[in-house]
């Protein structure tokens, strides 16, 4: 399958990074939700990744906006190159075609992203909760004086994660990208949809999010049954009656 | 905040006010529309301003309130109406009403929690706009097929005319700011600022912090309304679009860019930001980019925002101007 | 002396879940009084001031002000009555001049907290008594200055100007010589002692120094474990053998 990678990725990997204070799975939410589609650009290597986000993240930690306005300019920078419209892709040929199930018929692909999702968030959640280099991320998020203290030298850790945070996301948007179309505007939902998940979950919780993928996933599938044109306010509605009953999320600790 | 006469703010002001009203009679019509969609941005993000650099609430609705404003114009002139006046007062009033039903649910929560609702609210009501296609024409918008014409001293100035559209909204513009200025300066408007510096301290010397917000929230929103509603005169038109997070977050913009902590550094920021469009859409037709890659080097280095950042220097040493 | 208490505390017990922190704490405070809690650290004084103070309800007992019960209020209920509390941690506005800093309460005593027309400059009687207040603590130079300048022990003076600007008839001060250096508590020893005679407040202090306790306090009551094991003057508590105990011979005897 030729991967695509998407610099426009970055913008809403950066949203959810911001709002769950750098720890968190996006492509879980986009693989077990069967939302819109995602994006892709060329694939490249890790290390050069780390490398021009570390100058670019070193100069902008903390600054928010400055970040947010670079990414969505740099993203931008796609329409460029493959233009303003929509791309088809099709899935690889081992995960294409259908089966039957029930009577009805199912596509294969989707079958695989509703496996691939869990086990991805699976291994997330094992990396951060098990590992050694795990606990070191949690430490640092939760006291990072404490953190600089003992000698961890959290801007690297940091970077670090927001790359693997980004690379994550661009996971996501190649999964999905067979889902669906790809257009340069796509990001943009996603990113409202990923700060509901990331605040209906909790902030910082892991099986949080999946339970929030999964009940925006169902709320809007429904939604759009029920409600009709009125359906693209469901997240929003979900959104805000967290936020006033629970604000810290299904699984979030009091802040 | 300030509490000496501050002269330097009076000046500026009235300075702007002269050049701005001549400034239709010299400068071509281009420029003048850019003027006025700049004062009416401007506004937007001064009533923005009010909640952020003031209160400490960042809103992520306030298009909500700013697209309220502009359908109830435009709804009020496609049954009929003929009055500006009513235009705006309706715009305000709505705008208001809005803030206040839905700030009544959004100032119970701080910080992120509170962008994030009223993001969600605005969201929501951009879907009413999108969806409810009789009322509001759907996605298409709603057109304003006729605009009432300012009537002075028996005279009719058509709105149609730039030059006099200018002159209208600067004169509604001038007088919001007004307000918003004796706003600030009021006890209220430190009763602001207090919440901003510590809202548990507030609370502590007996605040009913909750509704102060409250209050701050609806004046917001009636400006924002105001706005909303020289918009879509300005524009003939009203759309859901107004109405989306994406559009909120130009005041958020805007005012970053000028400065959060300055009176009138929104009103620059809005200024600064058409101005570089019109220069870049020149250049290129992907103006976004050099906005981004202009706008990250002003966020890192000039926190304080360009007008901010200037005062802070000419004015050396001085706390913040309100 | 047969008046009503203006503070009385019945039976206050708090417990968070299982683990009961303070209990069966009884106190009653007359107009007038400079009264002390002290114990060490982990006794339960800062469960108990805040329980009293309005940040949150106690889970136990009943508190009294000037007669009315305020078991559980909050604080900004408690404040138009005339109870006001400090911090322990520095809390003012650091933004604001030190003037604006004693002008919001002062806004919000005299009713003027959605005046929103006239200038704020315009209202000469609240900068006359603001300038009053500062006076009387003593930091009226710097007036002008953004609060958030001022040394630690002078934006401590801004916290009790803020206070006194309600014109309270109580004040609870929650360890108001933490993190202060001996100049810096002799000063705020004299000056809680001062503004007692000035204003007329009474005060009610939880420590655990000792030292100023027993500089300022005429009632000193004192907290081990949750519990009050002595109660009474400075010279009955100095003498007391469980006060001793409880401070394992160390500080009581400064």
């Amino acid at each position: 399958m030729q991967v695509e990678r998407w610099q426009h990725e970055r913008a809403f990997d950066f949203a959810r990074r911001k709002a769950a204070g750098k720890v968190k799975p996006p492509a879980l939410q986009m693989a077990a939700d069967p939302g819109p589609g995602r994006g892709s650009g060329p694939i490249y290597d890790l290390r050069l990744k780390v490398a021009v986000e570390s100058f670019i993240i070193n100069l902008l930690n903390g600054l928010s906006w400055g970040m947010l306005l670079f990414l969505i300019s740099v993203g931008l920078t796609i329409r460029i190159i493959w233009g303003p419209g929509y791309h088809v892709v099709d899935p690889p040929a081992i995960l294409s075609g259908v089966f039957s199930i029930f009577n009805q018929t199912y596509p294969v692909y989707r079958v695989f992203l509703v496996v691939a999702g869990p086990l991805i968030g699976l291994a997330l959640w094992s990396f951060f909760q098990l590992t050694r280099w795990g606990k070191i991320i949690r430490a640092a998020a939760v006291d990072r004086e404490m953190a600089e203290g003992i000698g961890i030298r959290v801007p690297i850790l940091f970077t670090a994660v927001f790359a693997l945070g980004t690379w994550l996301a661009a996971i996501g948007g190649a999964l999905a990208a067979p889902h669906q179309s790809l257009a340069p505007s796509m990001g943009e939902r996603i990113i409202i949809e990923s700060f509901i998940v990331v605040v209906s979950g909790g902030m910082g919780s892991f099986p949080g999010a999946f339970v929030g993928a999964l009940a925006l996933g169902l709320f809007e599938s429904f939604g759009t049954v029920f409600l009709g044109s009125a359906q693209m306010a469901v997240p929003y509605i979900l959104l805000a009656t967290v936020l006033l009953i629970r604000p810290h999320g299904f699984f979030g600790r009091e802040l | 905040m300030r509490t000496d006469k501050p002269i330097s703010t009076i000046i500026f002001s009235l300075a702007a006010l002269a050049f701005l009203s001549a400034s239709p009679f010299v400068l071509p019509v281009y420029w003048t529309l850019i003027l006025t969609e700049i004062l009416i941005m401007g506004l937007f993000a001064m009533s923005f301003n009010l909640l952020l650099g003031y209160t400490g609430l960042l809103s992520f609705g306030q298009a909500g309130f700013f697209g309220v404003g502009a359908y109830a114009t435009a709804l009020l002139i496609s049954r009929g109406g003929n009055s500006l006046f009513l235009c705006l007062l309706i715009s305000l009033s709505s705008g208001a009403a809005a803030a206040g039903v839905i700030g009544y649910f959004c100032v119970r929560r701080d910080e992120i929690y509170f962008a994030m609702i009223t993001l969600a609210f605005g969201m929501m009501l951009f879907t009413v706009a999108h969806s409810w296609i009789k009322l509001t024409g759907g996605s298409d918008g709603l057109p304003l097929m006729s605009i009432p014409s300012v009537r002075m001293f028996g005279i009719e100035f058509s709105l149609f005319n730039p030059t006099n559209m200018f002159l209208f909204v600067l004169s509604v513009t001038s007088a919001c700011i007004l307000f918003l200025w004796r706003l600030v300066r009021s006890p209220f408007g430190l009763m602001l600022t207090a919440i901003r510096e510590n809202k548990q301290r507030l609370s502590f010397v007996g605040a009913g912090v909750q509704n102060l917000r409250l209050a701050a929230f609806v004046i917001a929103g009636a400006l924002a309304g105001v706005a909303g509603g020289l918009f879509s005169l300005f524009n003939s038109m009203a759309t859901p679009d107004f109405m989306h997070w994406g559009f909120s977050a130009r005041p958020v913009l805007m005012t970053i860019l000028g400065g959060s902590n300055i009176f009138f550094g929104p009103m620059l920021g809005a200024a600064v930001f058409f101005g570089l469009e019109q220069v870049i859409t020149n250049i290129t037709e992907n103006w976004m980019i050099f906005l981004g890659l202009i706008l990250t080097p002003v966020v890192i280095f000039f926190p304080r925002g360009i007008l901010g950042t200037l005062v802070h220097y000419l004015f050396k040493k001085k706390k913040i101007k309100p | 002396m047969s008046e009503a208490p203006i503070l009385k505390i019945e039976n206050l017990g708090h417990s968070y879940g299982r683990y009961m922190v303070i209990h069966d704490i009884s106190i009653e405070v007359f107009s007038g009084d400079m009264a002390a809690l002290i114990g060490p650290n982990g006794a339960g004084k800062t469960t108990f001031y805040n329980t009293v103070t309005g940040r949150f309800p106690p889970t136990r007992g009943r508190v009294y002000f000037n007669g009315q019960e305020i078991t559980g209020l909050p604080a900004h209920k408690l404040v138009p009555m005339g109870l006001l509390r400090s911090f322990q941690i520095t809390n003012i506005f650091p933004n604001l001049t030190v003037i604006e800093n004693v002008l919001v309460p002062l806004v919000l005593h005299y009713r003027k907290g959605y005046s929103f027309l006239r200038a704020l400059s315009g209202e000469k009687k609240l900068y006359r008594k603001a300038e009053e207040i500062l006076d009387k603590v003593g930091i009226l130079e710097s007036a002008d200055r953004p609060a958030n300048e001022l040394a630690y022990g002078d934006k401590r003076l801004v916290e009790m100007a803020i206070v006194l600007a309600r014109n309270p008839k109580l004040v609870m001060l929650d360890e108001p010589t933490a993190g202060m250096n001996p100049e810096e508590t002799e000063r705020t020893i004299r000056l809680i002692k001062e503004l007692a005679i000035r204003f007329g407040t009474t005060f009610f202090l939880t420590e655990h120094d000792m030292k100023v306790v027993f500089a300022v306090a005429k009632q000193i009551y004192v907290l081990h474990q949750g519990e009050l094991i002595a109660q009474g003057d400075p010279e009955t508590i100095r003498a007391d053998p469980k006060v001793r105990e409880a401070y394992l011979g160390g500080s009581v005897n400064d």
